[in-house]
């Protein structure tokens, strides 16, 4: 029974019949049919719920009271419901990620940047990457780059620099120069193109948009600006000061803007007008507050020693997640929240730490070690994969996590 | 004074408003809710998952049944899935149930083997003559084609490269950069098993399923990524002395599709088996979906097929689908939702991967080979030289 060399694929390929066989054949189908008849392993459902039934054992959710019984009238406790509830949340969430329906069930390891895999190498010192949908957008300490997410490839290079965000079909930048500025790039033309669009306090650090609102975080100014888009130029800027000490990022949870005040060791909730309405005090030994992400119900904000996670909805701490080294940004891809360690020192162990954002179960840590060694520049997510700019000692690249 | 004043049809109206302000202070349709506990009931009842147990009421200090329990959760899930799938938002509610519904991309004039997404455009090998295609998703435009993948049909997108492998002796793995301009492909490695037909990625290797020589000599090679050519291989092997048809990655473990012994090999990380699970059929390449492996069966008797549901938890076979067209399967693909298997020599058929029913199938004027979804479309590469968008 062979051939040599075997076509590719062996589609049409059928074996011969053998009596043994046939017999295993018989018994495994006929158990199996009987098995279905019943709602699959169940005996005790009934057939207008088994439907339900069987979806919940497919997925995972439960196997039931016995190997045979499901126990459909038996009543749940709070905590057989929490079971469910949760399982079925992870399937939903795991199963509608992007990287199911490629078959990325993998996790990746920054092991592969060193063989220049997954990488885009980029001619600058790289700080923030921002993700549009399709591509990416990195900063650099003079070049704005544009990587397509597919492949990696570098498609265009513009000049104007800072902090990033995509918004309203356009690319915004914070000039992060002495003299504060709002640039927007249309990126269905060239990014050189960038054109001033608002005057800002020095070094606007953070942006975030909240449909209708460009805010911007102004640590060295200790203010929080509000720009109003409009069908011409310059457009109007209120910057707010009260209740701030050092705004060093802002973050929009679909009601309010959040500023992480690193004076305070706080996060802060503000109304449309930038006014204070709340400050949640985060993090433990170290006063450090970084750029927070929102999950969908939470804000995950980095405060050194852990990530602090703090409920929109009414501002209680929920958790504190301890994270091995300093943590300082982060990023959410619908599922997993990737946090970056810069060490605190140079001499402090840098890495990288995948967290399940369900549960925040840490999946994987990665290190890098060394004076001047490696080191993370920024972090974001398009949906797929994370995307991390990283600092190699032989060359900045942006590189695919 | 002015109340006596007020108008039939205007106190009517009043009565009617009030009435309505009442219906809605009291939750939806539900007399019984507390206004603590309202949005999260009146979400339950707006998704379709309960109706309450009247027409007013819904009962909420009620104890739950776990049978309640199974049909609150099951229909969640269902409307999780449905609406934060990419088909949601793109409105394509519907099910391709003819080959002339079909999107056709013409590639070449050999035997497309294999499809895999970069999340934006469909790679497609062509094991006649050697090439692979790349497929723009969103219009189906054949964008380019890369040359010297000679026999090349197993293809797999991962480190931000494009991987396939040469079903040669030795087998060879070729590689290449999306982000540069077509041309030859690389290859990485020309000492792999002989006839590596199925490729998977565990995070840092790539793996290659290899058909042997002779069935008896059925392998399996891991290989390292390095920063230079030729990138280390390890080959382990054979298993039982028995042919293997696809490799599977679960997320923590590799699955190997055990044709000659009907069985599926759950192996370690240097591809040794921790488990066997006998199916009872020879399977073919698998698919998982977040909780199970989906195996493409052909019956021992080579007649029809089978598909045989695996929870990679326990290695238990949760069920053994028939029917819906299934015909000498061969492999499946996933989108998040659905689970596509492709019947050699013509036909698909197409499950609903939560709970496990028939959604329908799709005659084919041309053989199938292994397909692939992007997310929106399952893509099905074919023996006529064609790519077709479901």
């Amino acid at each position: 029974m062979k051939l040599s060399p075997a076509p590719f694929p062996r589609f049409p390929r059928r074996i011969g019949l053998g009596l043994g066989a046939v017999l295993a054949a018989v018994l495994a189908g006929g158990a199996t049919r009987i098995v279905q008849d019943q709602c699959g392993p169940f005996t005790d459902v009934t057939p207008q719920i088994c439907p339900y039934v069987l979806e919940m054992y497919y997925l995972g959710i439960t196997a039931g009271t016995s190997p045979t019984t499901f126990s459909p009238d038996a009543t749940v406790t709070r905590g057989q419901a929490a079971v469910f509830v949760s399982k079925g949340v992870n399937q939903a969430i795991a199963r509608s990620s992007r990287r199911a329906a490629l078959g990325q069930w993998w996790t990746t390891s920054s092991f592969t940047w060193s063989q220049g895999l997954g990488v885009t190498p980029l001619p600058d010192t790289l700080g923030p990457v921002i993700s549009d949908g399709a591509d990416l957008w990195v900063g650099g300490s003079t070049s704005l780059f544009r990587v397509r997410a597919s492949d990696g490839k570098l498609v265009d290079t513009g000049t104007t620099t800072g902090s990033l965000l995509s918004a309203m079909g356009r690319i915004f930048v914070g000039g992060g120069t002495a003299t504060g500025a709002l640039f927007m790039i249309d990126p269905s033309g060239p990014a050189s193109a960038a054109v001033n669009v608002a005057p800002l306090p020095p070094f606007p650090g953070s942006l975030a948009f909240d449909g209708n609102l460009i805010w911007t975080a102004n640590n060295q100014s200790g203010s929080v600006s509000i720009v109003t888009p409009s069908p011409t130029t310059p457009w109007a800027v209120t910057t707010v000061t009260a209740g701030l000490q050092a705004p060093v990022a802002v973050v929009f949870d679909g009601h309010n803007v959040w500023v992480s005040d690193l004076g305070a060791c706080a996060i802060r909730r503000l109304d449309a007008t930038g006014a204070v309405i709340q400050t949640v005090v985060v993090g433990s030994s170290q006063c450090i507050v970084g750029t927070p992400v929102f999950d969908g119900a939470n804000l995950l904000v980095p405060t050194g020693d852990a990530l602090s996670v703090v409920r929109a909805a009414d501002g209680a701490l929920v958790a504190t997640v301890p994270i091995a080294t300093a943590a300082a940004r982060l990023a959410f891809d619908g599922e997993r929240i990737l946090v970056e360690s810069d060490g605190g020192g140079q001499n402090a162990p840098r890495g990288l730490t995948l967290l399940r954002a369900a549960d925040f179960a840490v999946l994987r840590t990665e290190s890098f070690i060394g004076i001047g060694g490696p080191s993370v520049g920024g972090l974001a997510s398009d949906g797929l994969n994370f995307w991390v700019t990283f600092r190699t000692g032989n060359g900045d690249v942006l590189a695919r996590y | 004074m002015r109340k006596l004043l007020m108008a039939p049809a205007l106190l009517a109206a009043a009565l009617a408003g009030a009435a309505t302000r009442l219906v809605q202070d009291q939750c939806g349709p539900f007399t019984d809710v507390t206004p603590q506990i309202c949005p999260f009931v009146l979400e339950m009842y707006y998704l379709g998952i309960t109706a309450g147990t009247s027409p007013t009421t819904y009962s909420p200090d009620n104890p739950v049944t776990r049978g309640q329990a199974a049909v609150f959760v099951s229909k969640g899930v269902d409307q999780a899935l449905a609406r934060s799938s990419r088909r949601a938002a793109l409105g394509q509610w519907w099910e391709p149930s003819s080959e002339a519904a079909l999107g056709m991309t013409s590639v070449g004039s050999g035997l497309l083997a294999a499809a895999a997404s970069d999340g934006a455009d469909v790679w497609v090998t062509d094991y006649d003559n050697g090439t692979v295609s790349r497929v723009r998703a969103s219009d189906g435009r054949l964008l380019e084609t890369w040359t010297g993948a000679d026999h090349g049909g197993a293809v797999l997108v991962a480190m931000g490269r494009v991987f396939v492998a040469g079903a040669t002796q030795p087998g060879k793995l070729y590689m290449l950069d999306p982000s540069q301009p077509a041309g030859a492909v690389t290859t990485v490695a020309s000492n792999l098993g002989d006839l590596p037909s199925w490729i998977a990625f565990d995070g840092a290797r790539t793996w290659t399923a290899n058909s042997g020589a002779y069935v008896t000599l059925s392998t399996v090679s891991i290989v390292e990524p390095a920063a230079s050519t030729p990138w280390s291989v390890t080959t382990v092997g054979p298993y039982s002395n028995q042919e293997i048809q696809g490799i599977a990655f679960d997320g923590t473990n590799m699955w190997l599709s055990h044709f000659g012994g009907s069985d599926l090999l759950r192996l370690d990380a240097n591809g040794g088996v921790l488990q066997s699970v006998p199916l009872g059929a020879y399977p073919r390449q698998a698919v998982f979906d977040g909780a199970n492996l989906w195996v493409p069966l052909l019956p021992t008797n080579s007649q029809g097929g089978s598909l045989a549901v695996v929870s990679v938890a326990t290695g238990n076979v949760l069920a053994t689908l028939t029917g819906n067209g299934l015909d000498n399967p061969i492999a499946a693909a996933f989108d998040g939702a659905r689970v596509l298997v492709s019947n050699y020599p013509a036909s698909v058929s197409i499950w609903r991967a939560a709970d496990l029913s028939a959604l329908g199938t799709v005659a084919m004027t041309s053989g199938t080979s292994r397909p692939c979804s992007d997310g929106v479309s399952f893509w099905l590469p074919r023996s006529d030289g064609r790519l077709a968008r479901f």
